[in-house]
């Protein structure tokens, strides 16, 4: 090689090096990777890489019907799908100016709040798991599949309910419905303290997750950090209790908070959260019987339906943060634009490069699950 | 006590802004590109507008532009702010906001990956999602996806010869005909 030719190439000084963790790592929510640089094992900083998981949905949605749509939203996050599907419903109503009938409206409050309690057992098994305690998520995952048989009696799936579409909800509830859901509710009710046992008051969780991945307020603040990370932080801060939609003006309940900011306070903010949204599902119990009326609110040929022009951005509170649907219409059949804000867009970039930074490689899956970061939401 | 903020009066200090109060808790402000960034920092410092929520891009092929639309939410007066503005599809360059809001280098990422729209000043502009794609910007609404599919990938053969041979002899697993296959009706 002649020497003008030659281009000393940039190494990294020789203590460090950089770990690939993910896309397949036991470790990574979801098809997720971060390219970690280490001294020892120390993360020196971290980077996130997504793209493993991308499918397109706004430009598919570009593409569709405004009512196919309703099939695909639920989609882009997989373990707490209904949301979206509220959030897109309620967009198109903004746009059509569609009245939803109050019972529908009330429904719609139940599947979200059912939703969140999925969520949540999901995320401890998560959390726990990356502390190396295994039972938690056998005992998540299957109470969790109890409120999963709820929803398959109450809308024919267990995951994706696609229950919604705009102007209501696709049935009402079946009968004796409320009676199982309430049965339901005190036995999750009942499990809590063996959780406390098993997983919130273990010391196991206690000594890996206090300290671990902690930011301020003001950091907090600062990244956009939305929903129970921020709580956690000690800030009451809900999209519910501050702008609120549907039927949450009239429920009652708390916004929990800890003061931590750390992986424990994110998960004990989840476990609080949890027993407002049993507390909000029996106030639903005790109302649901005496609201009568429609459930869904009349909507043209869906196969023919031009949604008059304007645009609508529509945010409610999902298991992970603020969710956001920005949606326009020009007139015509499908959408024209469709923009969606997941909590984890956040959570799952900026904010966990930072708090990986300076904590030790065993303790990045753990960061991660306590964010509750879900990639499908930052790939879209 | 605080001092409540009236929004009217903080936004009559700028000209050229419209204002336009759509729902409850909801406004939606209309800012010529130049003034969008004073906008925000009044916003932000005037109003407790410290939530970006999130920058979309709308693409107006048809007016050649693009609309870049920043959601501001602020606890101190409850409200949402959508500031809408336009900028030119070509060059398609703006300035970064991330001086004022950190979430923006997100946002700024995505659309420049998805759009192309380049903002002077963010602190990040290497690709994200789609590492390994060397075509055009994916979400203009120039790009058709069932083209590009067409013009880059070979459909799949779905019946190579060694199937087809398999499938002479009687085995396989197309579809057979009417006569050969299992039905209830032959049964009866």
């Amino acid at each position: 090689m002649r020497a003008e030719n030659y281009e000393p190439k940039q190494h990294p000084p020789s203590h460090e090096y950089e770990l690939n963790f993910g896309p397949n790592h036991p470790g990574i929510e979801g098809n997720y990777a971060l390219k970690v640089k280490l001294h020892g094992d120390t993360v020196v900083s971290a980077r996130a890489d997504a793209g493993y998981l991308h499918r397109g949905f706004e430009k598919l949605m570009e593409q569709r019907l405004w009512i196919q749509n309703i099939a695909l939203v639920p989609r882009i996050c997989v373990p707490d799908p209904s949301p979206m599907e509220v959030a897109y419903s309620m967009a198109v109503e903004q746009l059509c100016g569609l009245d939803v009938p109050e019972r529908a409206q009330w429904l719609r409050v139940m599947q979200l709040e059912m939703s969140r309690i999925t969520a949540h057992l999901f995320y401890f098994g998560g959390h726990a798991a990356t502390t190396g305690m295994y039972n938690p998520m056998f005992w998540g995952v299957a109470d969790r599949d109890l409120v999963l048989d709820l929803f398959e009696e109450l809308t024919g799936g267990r995951v994706y309910c696609i229950y919604n579409m705009p102007g209501g909800v696709r049935r009402d509830i079946p009968e004796g419905f409320l009676d199982r859901l309430s049965r339901l509710l005190d036995y999750l009710e009942s499990r809590l303290p063996e959780y406390d046992n098993l997983f919130f008051t273990n010391h196991v969780l206690i000594n890996r997750a206090k300290g671990t991945g902690q930011m301020s307020q003001h950091q907090a603040l600062e990244w956009a950090v939305t929903g129970p990370n921020l709580r956690a932080t000690g800030l009451q801060c809900d999209v519910r209790r501050d702008d609120p939609y549907l039927v949450y003006d009239e429920l009652e309940f708390d916004i929990p908070v800890e003061q931590g900011g750390d992986a424990l306070a994110r998960t004990l903010v989840r476990r609080s959260e949890l027993q407002q949204s049993i507390r909000i599902l029996r106030q639903i119990i005790q109302r649901l019987p005496s609201i009568k009326g429609p459930i869904r609110a009349p909507i043209p040929n869906p196969l023919a339906w031009n949604v008059p022009a304007g645009e609508a951005y529509v945010r409610l509170e999902s298991s992970k943060g603020e969710l956001g649907w920005y949606v326009v219409s020009n007139g015509g059949q499908k959408p024209y634009r469709v923009h969606v804000r997941g909590p984890s867009s956040m959570h799952a970039v900026q904010v966990l490069e930072n708090l990986a930074k300076g904590s030790r490689l065993e303790d990045v899956a753990q960061i991660m699950f306590s964010l509750d970061a879900c990639p499908p939401e930052v790939d879209r | 006590m605080e001092k409540p903020i009236h929004m009217e009066y903080l936004l009559n200090e700028l000209a050229n802004i419209k204002v336009r109060n759509e729902r409850q808790r909801r406004m939606r402000l209309d800012v010529p590109s130049k003034e969008l960034p004073a906008v925000l920092e009044l916003l932000k410092g005037r109003a407790g507008f410290m939530h970006l929520s999130a920058i979309s891009c709308v693409d107006w092929i048809d007016e050649n532009q693009f609309e870049l639309v920043y959601h501001l939410w602020s606890n101190q007066v409850s409200t949402l702010v959508s500031a809408h503005t336009r900028i030119e599809r070509d060059p398609g360059v703006y300035l970064s906001v991330y001086d004022l809001y950190k979430p923006a280098a997100f946002w700024e990422r995505d659309i420049h990956e998805m759009y192309g729209v380049f903002f002077e000043g963010s602190p990040d502009m290497e690709k994200f999602i789609l590492t390994e794609w060397d075509g055009p910007p994916p979400m203009r609404k120039e790009f058709d996806s069932e083209a590009w599919v067409n013009d880059h990938f070979d459909w799949q053969n779905y019946r190579p010869d060694w199937l087809q041979e398999i499938e002479q002899e009687g085995g396989g697993i197309a579809i057979l005909p009417d006569e050969q296959r299992f039905s209830r009706k032959a049964e009866e």
